[in-house]
């Protein structure tokens, strides 16, 4: 037995536990249908106030807009990640550390786009993802830049700064305030698969690889297919340098596709990620944007994680199965907030959260 | 009679075997009770922080390695017993080997009571009503140790 696993069994088992505990209070698909047929967002919350979101709901007032809701719903997942955090000890502790990491380039990419939209400070912060380990006061200097260069090359790193190359904060509008977006969190992807493949070993490596690969990968794609979607002669500069199962040939062959749905039908027939892409053209034709890749990349993970669920309990694999999984019911809490807010139809909410099958 | 106050005449002395088989079922199945209970008494309270209602149930992991330690204790206390006058070398060694074999035995046990009880407490937790199905592994667990018992009983019974 590896040593990673003993230590496991002997130290981490109280925190596996709890894990499992709180995964079978996680919202099952046909609850999340339900929640999207809601006309109101106080039905929503009547709902919800049982379960493990209550506390940060329960605070809301009367009237509360969708995105106070929606904070209280990020407020309820940190919460739980804090929680366990503060329960866990030695690797386990580091592990979740560095998945609350990831957070700090959401926020980053969150102060570039929001900066490049001309939104104030305070709609940033109401909107912003609680878990990030980067203190407000810091967000804030961060916040009274201009340039987005300096932004980026203080939290992040050379590579992220030279990702961001040619682009200024001025010229942030529509797609390529996504593409950056995407650059960054990508990187905040990248930063954490590097920690797993650096830092781990045994099982832990091979159990957590499969999702934080997936979701890497997946971002470079949607880089190169936003950058096509723009017209960026350039995109390997703003790619990714690490892969999964995307290999260089394959990602070559993305590159000098003509057009997003060349490169779509590329991807759909790769042997690893077929499956989740299958039918991608289509998708994209009819809605024109690339936001159902997203969705499909939640879905990867989602499901990756339930294959960890099912095999041995004793790796950080478990931790992080459970934490996407809380995320991804938290993300969809916001989807359906957010769609119920503006009126949308139960079909389109639907198509905007990621569900379990 | 062998006189057992020297070093050298020990090995043939049978209340030395004895008395280690005696303190080695003891001390053996007492590591092995806290390794049981030591494993899944966190698994036990981190689900109960989640689901108070399974807390209860699932204690039966904490209850089956302490009684690995109670084996071990029935065997020690009847080797302590059999250690008269007339205990013969032949028979030393049968307690010796009871002894040994109901610690070993306790030690593998608690070691898999721990785990499985770990792996109950979680699953009961995440799914409540799996727990009748998933005890099962934790008493095969606990029937290694049982085997264990009813062989010592036999090898230390028989010594005299």
């Amino acid at each position: 037995m590896e040593t990673e696993t003993l230590s496991h069994i002997v130290r981490d088992n109280y925190i596996i536990a709890k894990i499992r505990g709180e995964k079978g209070k996680l919202l099952e698909r046909q609850q999340i249908h339900s929640l999207a047929e809601f006309r109101t967002q106080s039905e929503i919350l009547g709902v919800l106030a049982e379960g493990s979101y209550g506390k940060e709901l329960s605070e809301l007032k009367e009237g509360s807009s969708p995105i106070e809701t929606e904070r209280a719903v990020r407020l309820g997942f940190a919460r739980g990640v804090k929680t366990l955090i503060s329960s866990s000890q030695g690797p386990a502790r580091d592990f979740l550390l560095e998945f609350s990491r990831r957070f700090d380039a959401y926020d980053l990419a969150a102060i570039v786009v929001f900066k490049a939209q001309g939104k104030t400070w305070e709609e940033f912060v109401s909107t912003r993802q609680p878990l990030a380990l980067l203190k407000e006061a810091e967000l804030h200097r961060l916040y009274s830049m201009d340039d987005l260069r300096t932004i980026v090359g203080i939290v992040g790193d050379r590579a992220l700064v030279n990702r961001v190359k040619g682009f200024s904060m001025e010229d942030l509008v529509g797609e390529k305030a996504s593409l950056v977006r995407d650059i960054i969190t990508g990187w905040g992807e990248e930063r954490f698969y590097n920690y797993l493949n650096d830092k781990l070993g045994g099982f832990d490596r091979g159990s957590c690889l499969p999702i934080v690969g997936g979701t890497v990968d997946l971002a470079n794609l949607i880089i190169i297919l936003r950058s096509k979607l723009i017209g960026i002669p350039s995109v390997r500069e703003h790619l990714i340098s690490s892969s999964w199962k995307l290999h260089d040939r394959t990602i070559d062959q993305l590159l000098v596709a003509q057009d997003v749905t060349q490169a779509l039908d590329l991807a759909s027939s790769h042997p690893y990620y077929h499956r989740i892409l299958s039918g991608a053209r289509q998708k994209y034709e009819e809605t024109k944007s690339l936001s159902f890749l997203e969705v499909a990349s939640r879905k990867h993970s989602i499901h990756m994680s339930k294959r960890i669920f099912l095999g041995f309990p004793y790796t950080l694999g478990v931790i992080l199965a459970f934490l996407v999984m809380k995320e991804n019911e938290a993300r969809n809490l916001a989807a359906i907030v957010a769609g119920v807010g503006a009126g949308m139809k139960p079909d389109q909410i639907r198509s905007l959260v990621a569900i379990p099958e | 009679m062998v006189d057992c106050a020297t070093l050298t005449s020990v090995t043939l002395c049978p209340t030395f075997w004895a008395g280690l088989g005696g303190g080695l079922s003891v001390l053996l199945s007492a590591i092995g009770a806290g390794i049981g209970i030591g494993i899944s008494g966190p698994a036990i309270a981190g689900a109960g922080v989640e689901r108070p209602e399974v807390m209860f149930k699932t204690f039966i992991a904490t209850i089956l390695a302490e009684a690995l330690a109670i084996y071990g204790l029935v065997v020690g206390l009847l080797s302590v017993f059999h250690i008269t006058d007339a205990l013969t070398l032949a028979g030393s060694v049968r307690i010796f080997a009871g002894g040994l074999t109901m610690g070993a035995a306790a030690l593998g046990a608690g070691f898999g009571i721990g785990t499985s009880g770990s792996a109950l407490a979680a699953a009961t937790a995440e799914k409540p009503e799996i727990f009748s199905r998933a005890v099962i592994t934790l008493i095969l667990a606990e029937a290694l140790a049982i085997y264990a018992l009813v062989t010592a009983l036999l090898l230390v019974l028989q010594a005299s």
